[in-house]
């Protein structure tokens, strides 16, 4: 099972001091952030994407991530998310292949379609198009990474005749591609389809959504004929404060709670952590709360937490990921993978990747011949 | 079977609003009564919500009691919506409740309108914002609402006679809301051969403008064997 950590680099004051740290500061943060993941034993540091203030996620991840490939040896690094409605989807299929020769082939994606309304405009997109520039971006960037000398055309950017992406993805294998949504059918939908992995963010929501998300995706990806459903590709998010002493871990953090971008000044820190993910506590409260997951979500392969945001100091979030990596992330993963069938994959990998191509069983898009989901292509 | 709901902001224990949502969940019931079996009656008092409401606008968390009653919107037959009127709106938790609840929940659902305040000079008060929003949202709202100020509750104030009181008019607007939903449930084969020798022309006319199909529900987004193919959305 791969656990690790994702930032959004979101630039909040410490309520206790009304100070934000600098951009500068929050920039170099993330990173430092990268490289105690990986000292601390995750597997995976995530990074957003973002174009406006109060954020500091990159507005192209890869540029982040490469720098920190190259201050790491064994982590892995990912997006969470980037954006494949208002980027071009040749510009996408560029940079990540080039971030996944850098990291010799430790990079994955999280495709998301954006929570920020003008980040269209921006980039010169209709935010009444986001479905149909998911669709068509993403089904673009799967043929650039396994097509040469591509012709193309389509709704949303000009044709392409002849072309060929530079890199071509590492050993002639892209990096998995895991689809995020929190509410759209049309996107569990689209994982299932091409065999992609699905990640909820499951964070701010209550268990029984995302369990319905989890559920249509897996069916989904049966009807493809890709696998059986238990053996598709789930992630979840993760967003966790602990102390050893789990009544400190509530005291701490509750300022933090009550003052937060996303949830402050409206639910209570009680409330809200028995109505979804947040888990305030020990890190053995944390182990057995994930643990449950499966219950619902199966046999999910990848879990990322967020432990960076609500303006927590920086010197508290790096003993948090040390919490996490050290005590939380083996324990869970002992269980998970023991507990895990053995026809049921773990997260995918490059070698595992280049493995399965090499094998022939790479996933058809839509599905092989004879499948029942034939029928929808040929209706 | 049909369901009625009402959801009223009923804010002192003796609320008016409450009572007049009452009334009309009553006259709606008893209307129905003479065409369907059983109808049950369902009360929510947006006051109980009100902080998860506003928990929910602030964080986008929906508690389980406020997904209750959103589910049971979505189910109802009926719904019955009354409001205090604040300073010539519909009190502010009333209209939050619609603009929290899922854009399909009341698509094709009957609806009434009531509210009350303390003259009649707010008598148009809900016109201007609930029914907007229930139209938003594609409800089915009866054409006469019904507005009560303070004095209503006592005599006849409106000088009519028999014909102008409280008491008619909540019974006028029941009825109105149960023709509606006579008029939206799917005809029988035996109540459709009825109506085509029906000498009431109101009720053919209601009969047809209000095909079955407006009425109701969105299917479950969620359910797998409801999803749109992807090779019909790589298609579009």
């Amino acid at each position: 099972m791969e656990i690790g950590i994702f930032s959004i680099g979101d630039v909040t004051p410490d309520p206790h001091t009304g100070q934000a740290p600098s951009e500068h500061q929050r920039v170099m943060n993330m990173i430092e952030l990268a490289t105690t993941a990986e000292q601390a034993g995750l597997d995976t540091f995530a990074v957003g994407e973002h174009h406006n203030p109060p954020f500091v996620a990159p507005g192209t991840p890869p540029v982040l991530l490469a720098n920190i490939a190259a201050r790491t040896t064994t982590l892995r690094l990912s997006t969470a998310t980037s954006l494949i409605t208002t980027n071009d989807p040749v510009n996408m299929a560029e940079d990540y292949a080039m971030a996944q020769h850098l990291s010799a082939g430790r990079l994955s994606l999280m495709m998301g379609r954006g929570n920020t309304g003008p980040v269209y405009p921006w980039f010169g997109k209709d935010i009444r198009q986001g479905i149909p520039l998911a669709v068509e971006n993403y089904n673009l960037l799967h043929r650039l990474w396994r097509e040469k000398n591509v012709s193309w055309q389509g709704r949303f950017r000009s044709p392409l005749e002849g072309y060929t992406v530079t890199p071509f993805p590492l050993d002639d294998v892209p990096p998995f591609v895991w689809h995020g949504s929190i509410r759209s059918p049309e996107i569990a939908e689209q994982a299932a389809y091409y065999g992609d992995g699905f990640f909820h963010n499951n964070i701010f929501w209550p268990e029984s959504h995302t369990a319905r998300m989890v559920n249509l995706y897996r069916q989904r990806y049966a009807h493809y004929g890709h696998g059986t459903a238990e053996q598709a590709f789930v992630g979840l998010g993760g967003q966790v404060f602990m102390d050893e002493r789990s009544q400190e871990a509530v005291k701490f953090f509750r300022p933090y709670f009550d003052n937060a971008p996303v949830y402050g000044h409206g639910p209570s820190l009680e409330d809200f952590t028995a109505q979804t993910p947040l888990t305030v506590g020990s890190p053995q409260q944390v182990i057995e709360r994930y643990l449950g997951m499966r219950e619902w979500a199966g046999d999910f392969q990848r879990l990322l937490f967020l432990i960076d945001h609500a303006g927590l100091p920086h010197d508290v979030v790096l003993r948090q990921v040390e919490i996490l990596g050290t005590e939380v992330a083996p324990a869970i993963r002992l269980e998970m993978d023991a507990a895990r069938p053995a026809d049921v994959p773990d997260s995918p990998t490059h070698d595992w990747l280049v493995e399965r191509r090499r094998a022939g069983n790479d996933p058809v898009p839509g599905g092989r011949q004879n499948t029942t989901a034939e029928e929808d292509a040929d209706a | 079977m049909p369901e009625i709901l009402t959801v009223a902001t009923g804010l002192s224990e003796d609320s008016t609003t409450s009572r007049l949502a009452a009334r009309l969940a009553a006259a709606t019931a008893s209307a129905l009564e003479t065409t369907a079996p059983e109808v049950t009656v369902t009360e929510i008092n947006l006051r109980t919500l009100a902080k998860e409401m506003v928990t929910m606008t602030v964080s986008g968390l929906p508690s389980p009691a406020l997904e209750d009653a959103f589910a049971a919107v979505q189910r109802a037959d009926a719904l019955i919506t009354v409001a205090p009127i604040y300073k010539s709106q519909p009190v502010g938790l009333q209209t939050l409740f619609f603009q929290l609840i899922d854009d399909a929940a009341l698509a094709g659902t009957p609806v009434l309108i009531g509210s009350t305040g303390g003259t009649a000079r707010h008598s148009l008060a809900a016109e201007t914002s609930l029914r907007p929003l229930l139209s938003y949202l594609k409800a089915i709202i009866v054409p006469t609402a019904v507005f009560a100020a303070t004095d209503d509750w006592g005599a006849d104030t409106s000088g009519m006679g028999e014909r102008g009181g409280l008491a008619e008019r909540i019974t006028a607007a029941g009825a109105e809301l149960a023709g509606l939903v006579h008029a939206l449930r799917p005809a029988t084969a035996e109540e459709t051969e009825e109506q085509q020798h029906a000498g009431d022309r109101k009720q053919r006319a209601a009969q047809m403008s209000a095909p079955p199909a407006v009425r109701r529900g969105p299917v479950d987004a969620l359910d797998p064997n409801a999803v749109t193919p992807f090779a019909e959305l790589l298609r579009s």
